[in-house]
């Protein structure tokens, strides 16, 4: 038990840290490292409280995708540079605004959180089928295709969408391209491509492409 | 199984869009095939909802898909305005080069969102049906991508789209959170107003909600955005998802939070006021009609939220009223916009109305009709919408809604009589080209014809929304 609340609170202080870090830190290559440090350690969590198909899929799609797909973008764009020449040239003119809308806001979380109650009767424990014989993959999957199969295919709806609107916007058609054809390079006779020519002595072939 | 036959005209949009995206990969110059396609594809599916097996409320999928009298009324309202745009447009995306296959398949995957927002009874699938239909208007907003204020508007839209929806999504989970569920019906049981994280979630979904129909002080984006993207677009973004998230707002406030409507009316009845009186002032100084256009649907959002805000059947039922009066007439102004070409270049500037009504005396008249139907000027289809609304706030002694609501038309009656002064008084400038597609001659009749006479049969509309009954 010990241990255990020794490894969530080293774990919870790296996701707090480097959370803290990404905002704060000013190269932004940085920030993403950061962001990298603070999904991995959730995912750590999520394992930690017997998610582990969660913290995998976290590992996965967020560490191993959008991470590092940020990291190309900030270092493609050179965004690190740029980004501190905006932060040091402006003369912080919306910052009075930003800070008093952002106190509010906090405060008001305060008091949201300060009378929130603890609610044990909201769902009663037994109406929850737990099977514990069951993985936490098994779990999701039978709900997932059963309960939630119209969120499910509407989901696949929305990614055909991104695909679609992504090629819409960045496709064009150039002209003077030579692209390779399979069909034209696979059904290419021996007649067409191989032509006999008898050469004259000290005269040579004349070739046109 | 038979949840299926429900969910049908969903079902049908969704494989149509696949079954014409491969059409489109594997023919060559498909657009106009495709073009025509959908807009079938749309007819089909009004016919599918409109023979709807069955008339009571249905919930499907564990209660998180509500099928009832408001969901199919206001689905047949999205995509007969759907095919309106596709329809009268045709020509336009034609010229503007912006006729690719995609173009008419992101429309209806857009509408397809709609649909799924316009039924949803649970938080998960109103924002995946948002999520679906903003997705694509992100793309038609930056279709003409070799224009470059179209892409601007593209970028504009997505940003603070994006930033709207985060909004929303913390406070439906902040709903989620302190009412233990996401599905409406059990979130209206353990709702209570005591709790300050119910009502905050609350002012965020409320925030989010009127980011997408362009309410003032969320109202931002709209006129660049209108400005910017392609014309058949903007009418789309002017017309098709304000019914849908007009339904959203009649669905959250009158299911879920019926409880908190002590917090949510002067909300509501703040963002009506800043509405109507925003829509009349900024729209005064616009050069450009787009732009106007976007202004003046601002203001007409503040008088749709104006009759949410009294909290009555009645309301809600003039509202849904406004909303389809609003979008006839606003499908009449852009076929003028359409119709204004010359040596294939559209024009949307004020100036260039200068004097149609020498060279184009039809298109003049409709023009005229249109917009004193949307100043509310009786006895068009305009001023009744607005009748009704006044009726409904005032029967609930709301009278300084109500003053604003009059004062607010009285000023943006100007603006509007400028553009017809400029129509009929000014010097005319260049003949424009005569417009030879049917389609878009019958949209302008249709809509200009149903404002001038819908006082010989209101009742017809009357009847359609009273079968609406949420409290």
């Amino acid at each position: 038990m010990i241990a255990h609340s020794i490894f969530f609170y080293f774990f919870s202080l790296i996701t707090i840290v480097s959370a803290i870090m990404v905002t704060v830190s000013k190269n932004t290559v940085h920030s993403v490292f950061f962001l990298i440090l603070g999904f991995i350690s959730v995912s750590c969590l999520f394992i930690m409280i017997g998610a582990e198909f969660l913290g995998m899929v976290m590992l996965i799609v967020y560490v191993g995708a959008v991470a590092v797909l940020f990291l190309f973008v900030v270092m493609m764009l050179n965004v690190a540079q740029q980004g501190n020449e905006i932060f040091q040239n402006s003369r912080y003119t919306h910052l009075p605004v930003g800070l008093i809308i952002g106190l509010i806001i906090f405060f008001e979380l305060i008091i949201v959180v300060s009378g929130w109650k603890y609610k044990p009767d909201i769902i009663s424990s037994n109406s929850i089928n737990f099977d514990s014989n069951l993985t936490n993959t098994h779990s999701i999957g039978m709900v997932l295709y059963t309960e939630y199969i119209h969120l499910f295919q509407l989901s696949g709806m929305i990614l055909l969408v991104a695909m679609v609107g992504a090629i819409v916007l960045t496709f064009k058609k150039r002209s003077g391209i030579k692209r390779q054809s399979y069909i034209e390079q696979i059904s290419r006779e021996k007649i067409s491509g191989v032509s006999l020519v008898n050469v004259d002595s000290y005269k040579g072939v004349k070739i046109d492409d | 199984m038979e949840n299926i036959n429900f969910v049908l005209p969903e079902i049908f949009i969704s494989l149509s869009i696949m079954f014409l995206l491969i059409v489109g990969v594997f023919k060559k110059n498909s657009s106009s095939l495709i073009y025509s396609l959908s807009v079938i594809t749309l007819i089909i599916s009004l016919g599918l909802i409109i023979n709807f097996p069955g008339k009571e409320e249905i919930y499907l999928f564990n209660d998180s898909y509500k099928i009832d009298e408001l969901s199919i009324l206001m689905k047949i309202i999205t995509i007969l305005s759907g095919i309106f745009v596709l329809v009268s447009s045709y020509n336009y995306t034609k010229l503007e080069k912006i006729f690719n296959i995609e173009y008419s398949i992101l429309i209806l995957c857009s509408i397809l969102g709609m649909l799924v927002m316009i039924s949803s009874y649970d938080l998960i699938v109103f924002y995946i049906g948002l999520e679906l239909q903003s997705l694509s208007l992100y793309v038609l907003a930056a279709f003409n991508r070799n224009n470059i204020k179209s892409s601007e508007a593209g970028l504009k839209y997505f940003v603070l789209s994006a930033l709207s929806s985060g909004l929303l999504l913390y406070g439906c989970s902040l709903i989620y959170g302190f009412s233990g569920s996401t599905n409406f019906s059990l979130i209206a049981e353990n709702i209570f107003s005591s709790e300050y994280g119910n009502v905050f979630g609350l002012v965020f979904i409320l925030a989010g909600l009127a980011f997408k129909i362009s309410a003032v002080p969320f109202h931002m984006w709209a006129p660049d955005v209108y400005e910017g993207s392609p014309t058949s677009v903007t009418l789309f973004f002017a017309i098709v998802p304000k019914v849908a998230a007009l339904t959203v707002f009649i669905r959250f406030l009158y299911v879920p939070f019926l409880s908190l409507i002590d917090q949510w009316q002067p909300i509501i009845i703040f963002l009506a006021l800043a509405s109507m009186i925003f829509g009349a002032v900024a729209a005064i100084g616009q050069k450009n009609l787009k732009r106007l256009i976007a202004y003046s649907s601002i203001g007409h959002m503040g008088y749709a939220l104006a009759g949410l805000a009294v909290g009555t059947n009645s309301g809600i039922q003039n509202s849904i009223i406004y909303i389809c009066i609003y979008l006839i007439m606003n499908l009449g102004i852009f076929c003028c916009l359409f119709m204004m070409k010359r040596n294939n270049k559209f024009y949307d500037n004020l100036d260039d109305l200068s004097g149609l009504s020498k060279n184009h005396p039809i298109i003049s008249l409709s023009l005229l009709i249109l917009l004193f139907s949307l100043a509310g000027i009786p006895p068009l289809a305009g001023f009744f919408a607005k009748f009704y609304i006044f009726i409904s706030v005032i029967e609930q002694s709301m009278y300084f809604l109500a003053i604003v609501g009059l004062v607010s038309t009285v000023v943006s009656a100007f603006y509007y009589l400028r553009v017809i002064k400029i129509i009929y008084f000014d010097p005319p400038v260049e003949q424009y080209d005569q417009t030879k597609y049917l389609g878009l001659k019958i949209s302008l009749a249709l809509s200009t014809i149903l404002m001038l006479l819908y006082f010989i049969y209101p009742s017809g509309l009357i009847n359609l929304v009273s079968k609406i009954n949420i409290i």
